[in-house]
């Protein structure tokens, strides 16, 4: 954002640093000096300065040489050739009897990101590790990294990574840290750091040591250890334990994360440490600071999905109190109808009762689909509270208490005279779209048993000329046509306007093409409609696919103290498939479509799929998820186990390859589009011991073969043999079928 | 991979007044996704604080009308981020009396030395506040005088100790002539009371803060008379947890100067005591412009102690175009756009009980609200912690000398809420 005139004050403050007298008098320099930086953080172009501003940063003066190196940082990009001028002085600094000189100016040349400065920085790091103040040390292993990115990239410098390996050990506890960040980021392309045994063991003696953020770091970087045996593990858990009491929440979400992961075979110690983070949970979900509390209470939802009655005693924790934002009050909702009991179902339902007035719409809303969703279990109170709602006739309540209740009489048909007999009244407090739709589907529905429906009907039809919104029209020509089949008398007339209307006049297609299929069906003969239209009224088995029963924990663990709670599973998928693209290297070809659109296995054959899993000792769990990355990054770690070809000829068909892998719960993680030469293909498999198999095809028209690696992370040759002989029964089935 | 690569500084009116990158520079157009999501949230109170952008993800804090928005480019523990984000506002507030934007831009050139100094690369380094204090002097008036004329710095000239000791949260070498250890415990009671009186939800949320002015190494061990009274507890690091889990002691070598010692919970199970009652009447005719106010304040289960700095503050359905009040004691005021009535109190003496009261002018022709309004009250008791939490003794092994020792109590209102 260039000023204006932002040109006169660098001449000017060009001539103040030039100035022989001020530069004599170093408060008067220093001020200058800040007055360019604070031009600079208010974004005007202060690079014109930089050759002044190199000389100045010759001084004892500490403060002078931080505003000067913070300047230099800034602007090296800009003026590179410049600023190797100023690297002399950097230099020079670095071999200060001043620590806090030397690890500043260190720390600026490393930040320069310039081009070529590459070469000047590595001896004054190399010096900066074996510094006698850890100060210097910490900036000099962070230093690496950065030195490693201006590489771009490439090649690893071995001696430098084992030099930071050793560095592990050193006394101060943020070099320690520091130096576990700037390994993961130089070994990023080998899958980050290694943590054996050693090193595993040896951070947990020094995690007491380090300040919060080095502890949560740390309890990060232990998630990639795996005991050896039982004892170790329960070892490791006891030195835990004191960090699931820590003051910072960060901290706490962290072990609690390490001892999900680390118990994942003993379910009892993962509900009992869950029931010991609690009270640290709740106590975050109460925080002074609200993000902590939404983000707790994020994982608080996440909890509830494998342990529904976990917070139930302390429901009312979740109510809200009106100066909360609404994130956090929706939150509350959300987890107040997922630990309803029968205890407690009165007390919450009274409070969420009062939400429904609330001045914001949108939390009433909220809140009465709280209500809605309760009433699949608690019907008669719900449906009794949403009737007493509509007596308000306010319209952003009436149209969402409509709505709940159309899903309601799906789910619950017991409900529907009650429903039934609270609709009257309502169409004159609902103008939205989706309330329309709802109101008129249940007259549609359930018209017989509302006397008044025709006539409710009739309404909408007259005005159907003035009618915005092209779906309520749809809705109102299939509940017209509905309610027509059990009340004929008082519907043939208006149906035959509404026709009429919708195939003369109507200019949406949609609605006139489905007037005229309407028509058309009518003309066939009432029976056929009667066949076509009347379809079940209710179907409760729906409920049971929109709350999957109790999911295991080890299905969320490794999600826990991430963004997944934050956004939620599905669309956490999506977004990070779009930050994935970026980063994904070539390595693994582009996910191709999973759309299950391929020719699925014929009847036949399928059986014969099936069978393979009893053929061997082996079993693969279903419903293995590996992220791409992960995959990406174990395979990369790992080494091959087992290489063969197969042969395979003519023509190939990803889809159907997929399909028949997915029988025997071996996933796909990525493969070629169809038609790609040559064609490759990543799986994933996982058998009851947790033994990961992981899989590369590789398939060559040229030489009609199929060459497949596989890896493992545990080398046990019997359960790859076994593994290799389903993997060939699949691809020999395919090949017969195509043949 | 997880780090903080840049963060930028936004004020409520939408100008990004600060921005600092760690790694590359990535243009303020992120802000654009962030500004996406305040407009639709209508209120500066509800922007969400997780967002993702096609590139990025951008985590905020919102404190003292400010939001802290950091971007991130890989996945992290958002717990993480939001406490970082916290200390450096907190750090802020140390330094500066106050984190606002004046006076983040009156020190922009500390601001800078600070963030370079908390964050290297995007990782947390030095955030403990005597150790960042050692690195940056923090700007008083009076040391900026002594500065301009003699021309001395803000900046320590040498290395901070606290870096050298094997003990990260405490310097060596600390000397004091007076060795001092205080204590304040102080507690917030977090309740909704129903229409009725009768408590829905009730909670103590409790703190020890300490100020530890020793000389040396001290090694000190805190004992409490009724410690089981602690439902749920968080300690500073330097507590020994072993010794808590066995004899309900807390042992630590304390950091030199002020810091938060425990945090703790008294939840409903223990009876929570609620030192205040509000008689209240609140009316809207229907049919009418006008309706009745009418609010009574009086102890309750005060352990004898005057309750003090009371304050009330009501937000008025949107109706309410005006009050005409009458306070029996303290001042109060309406804000006819906000539809906040705030009461200024001050203390309660139970022979004359403070109320307030009078009429509501309503927006005539429109109806009634739905709803009462819902009091929140403030309140402070000093020398009392409601929860009956009693320091028992302080000893101190490692060093010789006596120390001055103290113990304040403090209960206050927290959330406190009272509906009508």
């Amino acid at each position: 954002m260039p000023y204006l005139g932002s040109e006169d004050v660098v001449k000017e403050l060009k001539k103040a640093l030039c100035n022989p007298h001020i530069q004599a008098d170093r408060l008067r320099y220093r001020n200058v000096i800040q007055r360019v930086i604070r031009y600079m953080t208010q974004g005007l172009d202060m690079s014109g300065v930089f050759m002044e501003m190199v000389k100045a940063s010759a001084t004892v003066d500490i403060v002078q040489k931080k505003l000067v190196y913070l300047y230099m940082c800034t602007y090296a990009p800009l003026k590179p050739d410049l600023a190797l001028l100023a690297i002399n002085t950097l230099c020079k600094d670095c071999s200060d009897p001043n620590p806090m000189v030397r690890g500043l100016a260190l720390r600026s040349m490393c930040s320069l990101r310039m081009p070529g400065v590459q070469e000047y920085i590595q001896q004054p790091i190399l010096n900066g590790l074996r510094d006698k103040a850890s100060y210097v040390r910490r900036v000099a292993v962070l230093g690496c990294a950065k030195m490693h990115n201006l590489h771009g990239d490439s090649e690893v410098d071995g001696a430098l990574v084992n030099e930071l390996y050793s560095l592990l050990r050193d006394q101060d506890p943020i070099v320690v840290v520091n130096c576990l960040r700037s390994l993961e980021e130089i070994l990023k392309q080998e899958g980050g750091i290694v943590i054996n045994k050693p090193i595993a063991h040896h951070l947990l003696n020094r995690m007491s040591k380090l300040d919060q953020w080095g502890q949560a770091e740390v309890l990060n970087f232990l998630l990639r250890y795996q005991p050896r045996s039982e004892e170790e593990l329960f070892d490791i858990l006891n030195l835990l334990d004191s960090f699931l009491k820590s003051g910072s929440p960060g901290v706490v979400m962290g072990a609690t994360k390490l001892f999900l992961i680390l118990a994942k075979k003993f379910p009892h110690v993962q509900t009992d440490v869950l029931v010991r983070v609690k009270g640290p949970l709740l106590a975050a979900c109460s925080s002074e600071s609200r993000e902590l509390c939404f983000v707790a209470l994020c994982h608080v939802r996440q909890i509830l999905h494998s342990l529904p009655g976990h917070f139930s005693s302390h429901y009312k924790k979740f109510f809200c109190s009106y100066s909360e934002p609404h994130y956090i009050k929706l939150q509350k909702v959300e987890v107040l109808c997922e630990l309803v009991n029968d205890e407690n179902v009165q007390q919450v339902l009274e409070e969420l009762r009062g939400y429904c007035t609330d001045v914001s719409a949108d939390f009433a809303q909220a809140a009465i689909f709280a209500i809605g969703s309760i009433a699949r279990t608690y019907t008669d109170q719900c449906v009794q509270i949403l009737t007493e709602l509509l007596g308000l006739r306010q319209e952003h309540i009436t149209t969402v208490v409509v709505q709940t209740f159309r899903d309601l009489v799906w789910l619950c048909p017991q409900c529907t005279e009650a429903v039934c007999q609270a609709l009257p009244g309502c169409e004159e407090n609902i103008q939205d779209s989706e309330g329309k739709q709802a109101l008129i589907w249940l007259l549609g529905v359930h018209g017989e048993r509302i006397p008044n429906a025709p006539y409710v009907l009739e309404d909408f039809v007259e005005n159907v000329k003035s009618e915005t919104f092209p779906a309520v029209k749809m809705e109102l020509l299939t509940a017209l046509l509905r309610l027509f089949l059990s009340r004929p008398a008082e519907c043939q007339d208006m149906l035959g306007r509404l026709l009429y209307y919708c195939i003369e006049e109507e200019k949406d297609m949609a609605v006139r093409d489905r007037g005229l299929f309407y028509y058309r069906l009518l003309l066939v003969g009432i029976d056929e409609v009667k066949r076509i239209l009347c379809s079940p009224k209710s179907d409760p088995t729906l409920g049971l696919l929109e709350d999957p029963a109790e999911r295991p924990v080890n299905s969320w663990a490794s999600d826990f103290n991430t963004l997944v709670p934050v956004y939620g599973k599905s669309r956490w998928a999506t977004i990070s498939k779009c930050h994935g693209a970026e980063r994904c290297g070539p390595e693994l070809p582009k996910t191709s479509s999973f759309a299950a659109s391929g020719p699925l296995i014929p009847e036949e054959n399928k059986e014969r799929v099936q069978e393979v899993p009893d053929s061997g000792a082996l079993m693969l769990v279903p419903n293995l998820q590996l992220t791409a990355d992960y995959f990406e990054k174990t395979w990369l770690s790992l080494k091959v186990a087992h290489q063969q070809v197969l042969p395979w000829q003519g023509e190939f068909h990803p889809d159907t390859l997929q399909m028949a892998l997915q029988v025997v719960n071996i996933q796909t993680i990525a493969m070629s589009r169809a038609g790609a030469r040559p064609w490759k293909a990543y799986l994933s498999a996982q058998d009851d011991t947790g033994c990961l198999f992981l899989t590369e095809l590789l398939w060559k028209p040229e030489n009609s073969e199929m060459q497949i690696s596989v890896k493992q992370n545990e080398t046990r040759t019997e359960t790859l043999k076994s593994f290799i002989s389903v993997l060939e029964t699949v691809i020999g089935t395919i090949e017969e079928i195509k043949s | 991979m997880k780090m903080i690569h840049s963060l930028f500084l936004i004020n409520c009116s939408g100008d990004i007044f600060l921005e600092k990158h760690w790694k590359s520079v990535v243009s303020q157009s992120v802000c654009d996704y962030f500004f996406e999501a305040q407009e639709k949230a209508a209120d500066v109170e509800n922007v969400p604080p997780v967002i993702s952008t096609p590139h990025h993800y951008l985590i905020s804090i919102y404190r003292d009308k400010l939001f802290f928005v950091s971007v991130i480019q890989t996945e992290v523990p958002p717990l993480f981020v939001i406490e970082f984000l916290h200390r450096v506002a907190d750090t802020f507030q140390d330094y500066f009396g106050e984190c606002s934007e004046a006076a983040i831009k009156d020190n922009v050139v500390i601001v800078y030395e600070l963030l370079e100094e908390m964050l290297d690369n995007g990782f947390p380094l030095a955030t403990e506040s005597n150790i960042l204090k050692e690195l940056i002097k923090p700007p008083t008036i009076l040391r900026s005088v002594v500065n301009s004329i003699t021309g001395s710095s803000n900046v320590g000239d040498t290395l901070p100790t606290g870096q050298l000791s094997n003990i990260p949260w405490r310097r060596a070498g600390v000397k004091y002539t007076n060795n001092e250890a205080y204590f304040d415990v102080i507690e917030e009671i977090d309740a909704i009371i129903d229409k009725s009186g009768s408590t829905v939800f009730a909670e103590i949320q409790g703190v020890i803060d300490a100020c530890i002015k020793l000389s040396g190494m001290p090694d000190l061990s805190l004992s409490f008379m009724n410690p089981r009274l602690l439902d749920d507890v968080s300690f500073h690091p330097c507590i020994r947890f072993k010794r808590w889990e066995s004899e309900r002691v807390l042992s630590f070598i304390p950091p030199d100067g002020n810091f938060r010692l425990i945090s703790y919970r008294v939840s409903s199970q223990n009876l929570v005591a609620i030192p205040v009652y509000v008689k209240h009447s609140i009316s809207f005719k229907e049919n009418s412009s006008c309706g009745r106010f009418d609010i009574t304040i009086g102890p309750k289960q005060n352990m004898g102690k005057t309750i003090e700095g009371i304050t009330v503050t009501v937000h008025m359905p949107k109706v309410v175009l005006n009050m005409n009040l009458t306070p029996t004691q303290g001042s109060y005021t309406f804000d006819p756009v906000t539809k906040v009535l705030t009461w200024d109190v001050g203390k309660i003496t139970p022979q004359k009980l403070p109320s307030l009261k009078g009429l509501v002018n309503l927006q005539s022709g429109a109806p009634k609200p739905e709803e009462n309004p819902s009091l929140n009250i403030q309140f402070k008791i000093q020398q009392l912690a409601i929860s009956g939490l009693k320091v028992n003794r302080l000893d101190m092994y490692g060093e010789k000398y006596k120390p001055f020792k103290g113990v304040k109590y403090v209960t206050k209102a927290g959330k406190f809420q009272v509906r009508t």
